[in-house]
């Protein structure tokens, strides 16, 4: 109880906090910014999608106009002796950006208000490239590297260790302390954030996703992060053991996942992101912009099923453990070396 | 009867190339034992190493028969006041003592009742309820007192437990030691104080440099040092025939009259022969009113063993 009291309550506990519920303040703030754009074209005119469509390059500007009538905006500008004029119209649920060029049809944007299904790969990039990458990685360093380290500056270690209880009991103790901590933290902050995407949704998209694959995304995803908190919880704990910097593991450890790409089969079965990255239920999205090096580290290695991923996690679980028990039976109360 | 002592044997402990206790041989009876050695000398390693805090490099040791590899049984049995100030943060004196008795897997309610008596005992209840992190140093030395002997153990470990208490408490507390060394316990305590430890202390281990210089009660330990002179005050009607007489009759080094004329300070190397001297020298009409030994406590010893490095 003393344990999880101060993984919840202390004061370092709080940039853990803000790590997990970032996604969420973000599709919370979107999810705003998509309802006001709603309102804000609710009484618009709406120009029928097939005559949008249409439109192609080098169409006039004024036989759009005769086509589609007034435009919700019509902005015109001169650079470079080149006559540029935008018009834009709505057709209920997309906004339309016709770019011309001296009264010719360049261009053409099309946005959704909103599209679920943009959203969804947007969620799975940031769960992915920064909840899972980062924000999990981070909080679970904070949170289980203070659970030796941080008693041992804190020279309070010697407490858990004048208990009539066998070391590697205590070392399990401030492990599942840790885990029930961390799980509820980043399984909440996945939980916000996945309630926080759903929010803004329009009735349709969210009925048909919840007639279909809403709750096993969610789920998955919240598995992930606490699956994701049980890995990087014992490598964290075991290295608040072994090492006195923590920068030195947190860094080893971030540059081992980022290279897990280039790595042979195996050795990619040792990380922990794999396993996590094998269990996501949407692929992240990639942009075919990225470099090719920079893909090579943010793509997923082939990945595992799920039931061998939940395996492989604690299975480097259990071995960190093993290394963290045998570490523990032999660490020695020496306060003045800290 | 190695379940009744504590035993060090050939135990040597290094904190990388700097040395915490080497080759120590100790056979720890029941009763009170205070560590004295200086600063650094090593009374603080030989209390961890007895606790498991620390592992011996070589040679082992049993504390009642108990490995101190073997937390789970040990601390059923061996109660460890540390030096180190810190507990767990926000938790009031009250909290402190009934987390570690949980942890010796109690009931709350039996947790509670032992804490609430171990607090009494060392006068702590009016501030049970306030957190640590507001006590003074006498009353976190006291708190952690309380933590040690809450659970009742047949070995109490104290580093340097006097510190910070004001007279009464530390009256008291000596009382609980006493007590507790009555009933068949060891407590073993360190302290750089060293006219209390002579007071009540059943046996010293003197420690200089991670080294026994000398161990057992303190007169025995005293008779082991022949070659220490030992220095005795005679009161007497004649002090300079007395000194006279002395110089003859017996091996003596130094004889000094006592400032105030009424006695002689005498330094021999031959207390026998001091002794039957002094019979001697009754006999002959010389009145002796008493003879008091002059240095068998621990300064006396501490400064002749170890050089009086403090």
């Amino acid at each position: 109880m003393l344990e999880m009291r101060r993984a919840f309550f202390s004061k370092r506990a709080l940039w853990v906090y803000l790590l997990a519920l970032f996604p969420a303040v973000i599709f919370v703030g979107h999810g705003i910014s998509v309802k006001m754009q709603r309102s804000e074209f609710a009484g618009k005119s709406v120009v029928s999608a097939a005559v949008l469509d249409r439109v192609t390059v080098g169409t006039l500007d004024t036989e759009v106009l005769a086509a589609a009538g007034q435009p919700l905006l019509d902005r015109s500008w001169e650079r470079r002796d080149v006559k540029r004029r935008t018009l834009m119209y709505f057709d209920g649920s997309r906004r339309v950006w016709f770019e011309f060029e001296n009264g010719a049809l360049r261009d053409t944007r099309r946005r959704e208000l909103s599209s679920m299904e943009e959203d969804r790969k947007i969620y799975a990039g940031m769960f992915q490239y920064f909840y899972l990458r980062l924000a999990v990685f981070f909080g679970c360093l904070g949170i289980f590297i203070n659970l030796f380290r941080g008693e041992m500056i804190d020279k309070s270690l010697h407490f858990w260790f004048l208990a009539p209880v066998r070391r590697e009991v205590l070392l399990l103790g401030k492990y599942c302390a840790g885990l029930i901590a961390s799980a509820v933290i980043f399984g909440g902050g996945a939980v916000l954030s996945f309630g926080a995407l759903l929010a803004y949704q329009t009735n349709a998209d969210l009925q048909a996703y919840w007639q279909t694959d809403a709750l096993y995304h969610g789920t998955w995803y919240v598995i992930s992060a606490m699956l994701g908190c049980v890995g990087y919880g014992s490598v964290f704990l075991a290295a608040g053991l072994l090492l006195r910097n923590p920068i030195i593991p947190a860094l080893v450890m971030l540059l081992w996942e980022s290279i897990n790409g280039f790595l042979p089969d195996l050795l990619q079965k040792l990380s922990v992101l794999h396993y996590l990255q094998s269990i996501c239920p949407v692929p992240p999205p990639m942009d075919p912009n990225v470099p090719p090096l920079l893909r090579l580290v943010l793509a997923p290695a082939e990945p595992t099923s799920a039931w061998v991923a939940i395996l492989g996690v604690l299975g480097v679980t259990a071995l960190v453990l093993y290394v963290a028990s045998r570490a523990v039976r032999r660490l020695e109360i020496n306060y003045g070396t800290e | 009867m190695s379940d009744d002592l504590i035993l060090f044997h050939n135990v040597s402990k290094f904190y990388g190339d700097v040395l915490g206790v080497n080759k120590v041989d100790l056979r720890i009876p029941s009763g009170i034992t205070s560590l004295v050695g200086p600063n650094g000398s090593g009374k603080t390693t030989l209390m961890n190493l007895m606790s498991g805090l620390v592992h011996p490099g070589s040679g082992s040791i049993t504390v009642r028969g108990v490995s101190p590899f073997v937390p789970e049984k040990l601390m059923r049995v061996l109660g460890y006041a540390t030096q180190y100030d810190a507990a767990p943060r926000g938790v009031t004196g009250f909290g402190f003592v009934v987390a570690g008795l949980l942890l010796y897997g109690y009931p709350r309610p039996e947790a509670e009742r032992r804490a609430a008596v171990a607090i009494e005992t060392v006068s702590l209840s009016h501030a049970a309820e306030r957190k640590i992190a507001a006590y003074s140093k006498g009353m976190r030395q006291r708190i952690r007192l309380a933590q040690a002997i809450a659970h009742e153990p047949a070995v109490l470990v104290l580093d340097e437990p006097l510190n910070g208490l004001d007279p009464l408490v530390r009256a008291e507390t000596i009382a609980l030691f006493r007590n507790y060394a009555a009933q068949g316990r060891h407590v073993i305590l360190s302290s750089h104080v060293l006219q209390e430890v002579d007071v009540f202390s059943d046996q010293v281990i003197l420690i200089a440099n991670g080294m026994i210089v000398a161990e057992g009660e303190i007169r025995n330990v005293r008779d082991e040092i022949h070659e220490h002179p030992s220095q005795f005050l005679l009161h007497c009607q004649n002090p300079a025939r007395v000194a006279s007489m002395l110089f003859e009759q017996a091996d003596v080094t130094e004889v000094k009259i006592a400032p105030e004329g009424r006695g002689v300070l005498v330094m021999t190397r031959h207390r026998d022969a001091f002794a039957a001297a002094v019979q001697r020298i009754a006999l002959s009409g010389q009145e002796i009113d008493g003879v008091m030994p002059m240095d068998e406590n621990v300064d006396a010893l501490y400064e002749y063993l170890i050089g009086g490095g403090k």
